[in-house]
């Protein structure tokens, strides 16, 4: 290394570690904190008395959560949902942003399409008119009413478009003169060429399908049919009754819904596992996407 | 090729032309029918915000009202509270959140040990793909009155703190948390600005004898400007939304007063208050000041790097 | 270019098909499936819609749901309807959200219920909701009827617009003062004669003293006592709880956290009054001469809870319920403690005491369903035939196991309270002529008091459990006593005024309870002077928002 070795630039040196460090548990602890509370017996945890570690270390909320068919139910329309939405994201939205990436000469609706689909990311009617056209659909309280209206993330159409713009025309122009049409153009040479984009778009549909519980609270009339977090949402305990109380001793319907804290802890826990398996995924792909999105040029 | 394209008239091409326009408008189609359907039609329901809204007659039997929502709107107190609110928020977010991006990549571009640099991002990186549902409970856990922060507080002799209830304190909470959240994740672009910096210039200063502070300041810091520029056009165009997950999922009615933003104002009063016309201009006006945004932004950006976001 | 246009046309009839599609909400509710017998006056079978309040924890056995259980089952086959969920969600933001949806979309569901004052009046301006008057006339049963008229019109006035009924309302029914609850097998052992002259009613002087008298004699050796302990927010709306200083304000004439108007007709909060000063000045006496527990305002409820198991206390105030969830923990580690109550009296030997408001939530019908008799007969049907017909229960054993076993009452089709003003007498009535001969088990119209008097006989024939304890204490003593003060005229009502809360209550009120407690606390243990402390309350209290709020109160009652 170019530094000098000297002492200042030692203690520098160890300064920033210590900082990246510190940065680094402030990130950690928190998230460690709920996991040693769905170990910890309720009375710990009623008590505030759980760190780091589990106090009184039970598995007995994880044993109540297997045998909670409604956890269960939401994290399976969760999943279906997540499954679904992704699918449909990627055949409507790879052509999409393929057909994006052509000039106005080759392809003269381009513009018109283009704008059609920036003014839908900027506007929209608002929950009302959305939920009374999802409820005439009759889609109310089915699975499609969290994967349809998400068909089309804007956002990732213009991501891929980008990147497409960045693949070689010789190679497209090399397909052509083979003799393909535009299809095959797309699925021989833009595909393979875009992969790691396409896993970028796939993951944003993915985290972001499994991440929200807002349409699950508007479009879903029964709490049988919430998708995972939103069912996670509908747990969460009563903020008002928290910030209201803070000043006097809980009352007393509160102590059987705080006990049981170390379970929706648990359930917390076991509601983002899906996200922590794909997570190297998300970390090589997402990370490598958002760069390129914007530091290209 | 060539030859194709100086040929423009040539009968061959227009038929090649009009065989791709047919596969394109069948690429594009199935999408649009998406949009138009869940995103255009419900637009036709903004049509509310100049009516008096009453359900039970739908859009096509309501009054017509023109203005009357927008002018209401400009006379009420809470809005300027909410826009308040709003700006405070999301400014203090896009603010610290850089600096702190900012900076946590410079830190962490002096690591050298591998294994520790890997680790640390790997953890930084995570909070982002957590869904506020889920980050809420640990925010609540760990700043409600009795949580481990107030006990940490306490420990020190100091009066604990309601963050939760506090007009004192909410604001600099939701903030904070959300700094926590994104700081690692929205300083990979950095990082990678800092990599693109040529490494002579970094040797040549310090053979000169500048020190470590003077190399950030002259060498790192400028040659991340044109990344620091951009990205405060793009998030520019996010200073109408404060974060309604978030707010959502750690307000009640105690912190209103500060804790109230555009988003959860227009969802609390247009829906779940039943006053649909108000709460649909409300959102209108919301949209109209963010596309104007957008579209500045998209012009800054052009200039910046000759290049368009769209 | 013709092709474009084409194309725009193509999208522009797309667009507006589906409007079409928007406008035309058609509600298919309230539709027969099959009305050949119509004419007859017999109707077939009828969907219903039902917006439906739920809870966290419903208890249901295996296998049944909302949609489908003991209850619902009930109605179906003896209404012949079918029951279907519009949608379901807990009280609070969930159903109010799941309300405003369905109202955005001009389609509510055909029953449902509405938490406030404020719902059911935009619902009737609204013109959405159905006139209940003649389908209440003609349908309701006797009894049902009765229950609504034991409020002397103030369950029914509170839903009736223009001369309309516009909603079944839930009735809230009188609970009574809070009591003084003395340990009377320590005033045995000590030879105290606590209320000499027998009329079951002490003076605050006379509490102040049975305190003194178990501090000193300290009966259980526990070397600590406290004489009487508070929770850290002294006061309470409602009379349903224990460890508040309501009881001791009362008897001054102060009520805090009550709204009402003077004999003047002016607005009135509790909290504020010079009688409230007073009433904290006996208790900061208390505190100062060491009565009051002198670590108030730090002790939590479950560290007071174990003052009195530990035996380190021996007189609290609370509601005639205490025993069966408070005091069943004294028991629990000493099954020789016994409890007396003692209603508190004001100088002019009444007891000063609130009532409740008489209605809490609303069940509502759309304007647009067919049958609104129906929600009727469902009120009937569970509210008077089910609590009152054994025969019922018989027909449908499942239902007795739901009230058997605990099942939450969210499971009705509408869970609301339909209990007469009186009930808690009428009910001790039977219970009491049973224990003592005069009447018999089977005469006990409450599903409930017939498992109390189980509980009670059991207990007094030497092989109970706690559970007898309990009941015991609360009916034949809490209960009990207040029969008495009935019967005996000892009441002295103040009707507080219950307002809907405002737009200023939303944001400021919290804050002004906290204002308050800490105030009040300060107060008592001298941290505060009692005059400029009070004053200064009183003073932020009307700054902070107060002001207002009695503002809009007052235009909501000049509504």
């Amino acid at each position: 290394m170019l530094d000098t070795k000297s002492t200042s630039s030692k203690i520098r040196n160890t300064v920033i570690h210590i900082i990246v460090i510190l940065l680094g548990l402030a990130c950690l602890l928190p998230l460690i904190n709920i996991v040693a509370i769905s170990f910890s017996g309720s009375a710990a945890v009623t008590a505030n008395r759980v760190g780091l570690l589990p106090v009184d270390f039970t598995t007995s909320a994880y044993r109540r959560i297997v045998e909670d068919s409604q956890f269960w139910r939401s994290f399976a329309i969760s999943v279906v949902r997540v499954a679904v939405t992704l699918i449909l994201n990627l055949v409507l939205v790879v052509p999409m942003s393929y057909v994006m990436t052509r000039s106005k000469r080759e392809f003269g609706a381009r513009n018109i399409y283009m704008n059609l689909l920036i003014f839908a990311m900027l506007f929209n009617g608002g929950m009302i008119p959305t939920y009374i056209v999802i409820k005439e659909l009759h889609l109310l309280n089915t699975i499609w009413a969290l994967i349809l209206p998400g068909a089309v993330p804007i956002f990732s159409v213009i991501l891929l478009m980008n990147f497409f713009n960045g693949v070689p025309k010789a190679l497209e122009e090399a397909a052509i003169v083979d003799g393909a049409n535009q299809f095959q153009v797309l699925i021989r040479i833009m595909v393979p060429c875009a992969k790691p984009s396409i896993a970028t778009i796939s993951l944003f549909s993915i985290v972001g399908s499994w991440n929200d519980f807002f349409s699950g609270l508007i479009y879903m009339q029964k709490v049988k049919d919430y998708p995972i977090m939103t069912y996670i949402q509908s747990l969460s305990i009563d903020l008002q009754e928290l910030v209201n109380n803070a000043s006097s001793s809980s009352a007393l319907e509160n102590v059987a819904e705080l006990s049981n804290k170390n379970l929706n802890a648990a359930k917390i826990v076991v509601a983002v596992i899906p996200l922590l398996i794909i997570y190297p995924f998300l970390q090589r792909y997402l990370i490598s996407g958002i760069v390129m999105g914007s530091v290209k040029g | 090729m060539k030859a194709l394209s100086k040929n423009k008239k040539s009968p061959a091409k227009n038929a090649a032309s009009r065989k791709n326009a047919l596969c394109y408008h069948a690429m594009v189609l199935p999408g649009m029918l998406f949009l138009v359907v869940f995103g255009y039609l419900p637009m036709l329901g903004l049509i509310m915000a100049f009516q008096d809204f009453i359900p039970a007659k739908g859009i096509t039997g309501s009054e017509f009202v023109g203005l009357q929502h927008f002018i209401y709107m400009f006379s009420l107190p809470d809005i300027g509270r909410v826009i308040r609110n709003t700006l405070i928020i999301a400014l203090g977010k896009i603010i610290l959140g850089m600096i702190m991006s900012i900076i946590f990549a410079i830190l962490l571009n002096e690591i050298r040990m591998k294994f520790l640099k890997k680790t640390v991002q790997t953890i930084v990186y995570l909070p982002h793909f957590l869904s506020w549902v889920v980050l809420a409970s640990v925010v609540i856990n760990m700043f409600n009155i009795d949580g481990s922060v107030n006990q940490i507080i306490a420990s020190l002799g100091l009066g604990k703190i309601n963050f939760l209830g506090s007009n004192n304190w909410f604001r600099k909470l939701i903030i904070g948390t959300d700094v926590w959240k994104e700081f690692g994740y929205n300083s990979v672009v950095y990082l990678a600005a800092i990599t693109g910096i040529d490494a002579g210039l970094h040797e040549a200063a310090a053979i000169d004898g500048a020190s470590w502070w003077k190399r950030v300041w002259h060498i790192t810091l400028p040659g991340m400007m044109p990344i620091i520029l951009l990205m405060t056009a793009m998030n520019l165009t996010s200073v109408l939304s404060a974060g309604f997950d978030q707010i959502y999922n750690l307000y009640s009615p105690v912190v209103y007063e500060v804790g109230d933003v555009l988003d959860t104002y227009v969802y609390r009063i247009g829906l779940v208050g039943r006053q649909y016309s108000f709460g649909t201009a409300v959102g209108l006006c919301r949209s109209v000041v963010a596309m104007i945004l957008l579209v500045s932004a998209n012009k800054i950006t052009q200039k910046l790097t000759s290049q368009s976001i769209f | 270019m013709r092709k474009k246009i084409g194309r725009r046309a193509a999208v522009l009839a797309l667009v507006l098909s589906m409007t079409a599609g928007i406008t035309a909400c058609g509600n298919d509710s309230g539709k027969t499936e099959d009305n050949g017998s119509s004419e007859s006056g017999e109707r077939g079978t009828v969907t219903i819609t039902m917006g439906r309040q739920t809870t966290a924890n419903p208890k249901f056995p295996e296998g049944d749901s909302y949609e489908d259980n003991a209850y619902i089952r009930m109605v179906e086959q003896e209404l012949n309807v079918d029951i279907k969920d519009e949608f379901e969600a807990e009280s609070g933001d969930d159903y109010n959200r799941q309300v405003s949806l369905a109202l955005s979309a001009g389609s509510l569901p055909d029953i449902m219920k509405v938490a406030t004052k404020d719902e059911l009046t935009e619902l009737y301006e609204n013109e959405l909701i159905a006139d209940l008057s003649d389908v209440y006339e003609e349908y309701a049963s006797d009894y049902v009827k009765s229950i609504y008229d034991s409020f002397d019109g103030r369950a029914l006035e509170d839903v009736t617009y223009d001369g309309q009924m516009m909603a079944i309302p839930a009735t809230s029914s009188d609970a009574g003062p809070g009591m003084c609850w003395i340990r009377s097998d320590w005033a045995d052992t000590i030879g105290l004669t606590v209320d000499a002259d027998g009329d079951r009613c002490i003076t605050l002087d006379e509490a102040k003293a049975i305190a003194e008298a178990f501090m000193a004699a300290d009966p259980e050796n526990t070397g600590n006592m406290v004489g009487m302990a508070f929770d850290a927010r002294l006061t309470t709306t409602t009379s349903d709880t224990a460890f508040m200083m309501n009881s001791i304000a009362y008897t001054v004439g102060a009520y805090p956290r009550h709204w009402y108007q003077d004999e003047n007709g002016e607005l009135i909060y509790g909290s504020t009054t010079d009688e409230m000063k007073e009433a904290l000045s006996i208790l900061k006496t208390w505190y100062e001469e060491g009565v009051v527990d002198p670590q108030l305002g730090t002790r939590t409820w479950d560290d007071i809870t174990a003052l009195l198991t530990n035996g380190q206390c021996g007189l609290l105030f609370g509601s005639w319920h205490t025993p069966d969830w408070l005091l069943n923990n004294v028991y629990a580690l000493n099954d020789k403690a016994v409890f007396e109550p003692y209603a508190i009296v004001n100088e002019d030997g009444k007891v000063n005491c609130t009532h409740y408001k008489a209605t809490g939530e609303y069940v509502v019908v759309s304007a647009d369903f067919e049958y609104p008799e129906i929600a009727i007969q469902i009120l009937n049907l569970i509210y008077d035939d089910m609590m009152n017909s054994a025969e019922l229960l018989e027909k449908y054993p499942e239902v007795n196991t739901y009230l058997n076993t605990g099942v939450d009452g969210t499971a009705r089709p509408y869970n609301i309270e339909v209990k007469s003003n009186t009930y808690l007498l009428d009910e001790y009535s039977q219970l009491r002529a049973a224990l003592n001969g005069e009447g018999t088990k089977e005469e006990i119209a409450s599903a409930e008091e017939r498992s109390n008097y189980d509980a009670i006989k059991a207990y007094q024939e030497g092989n109970g459990d706690v559970t007898g304890w309990c009941k015991l204490h609360s009916r034949c003593k809490g209960v009990d006593l207040l029969t008495y003060l009935t019967d005996n005229n000892l009441y002295n009502w103040l009707s507080p005024i219950y307002p809907e809360t405002t737009t200023t209550m939303e944001t400021n009120w919290s804050n002004l309870q906290t204002l308050e407690e800490e105030s009040f606390i300060k107060i008592v243990t001298g941290a505060e002077d009692l005059d400029t402390g009070f004053e200064n309350f009183v003073e932020s209290w009307y700054e902070q928002g107060g002001e207002k709020i009695l503002e809009e109160i007052r235009e909501q009652i000049a509504e």
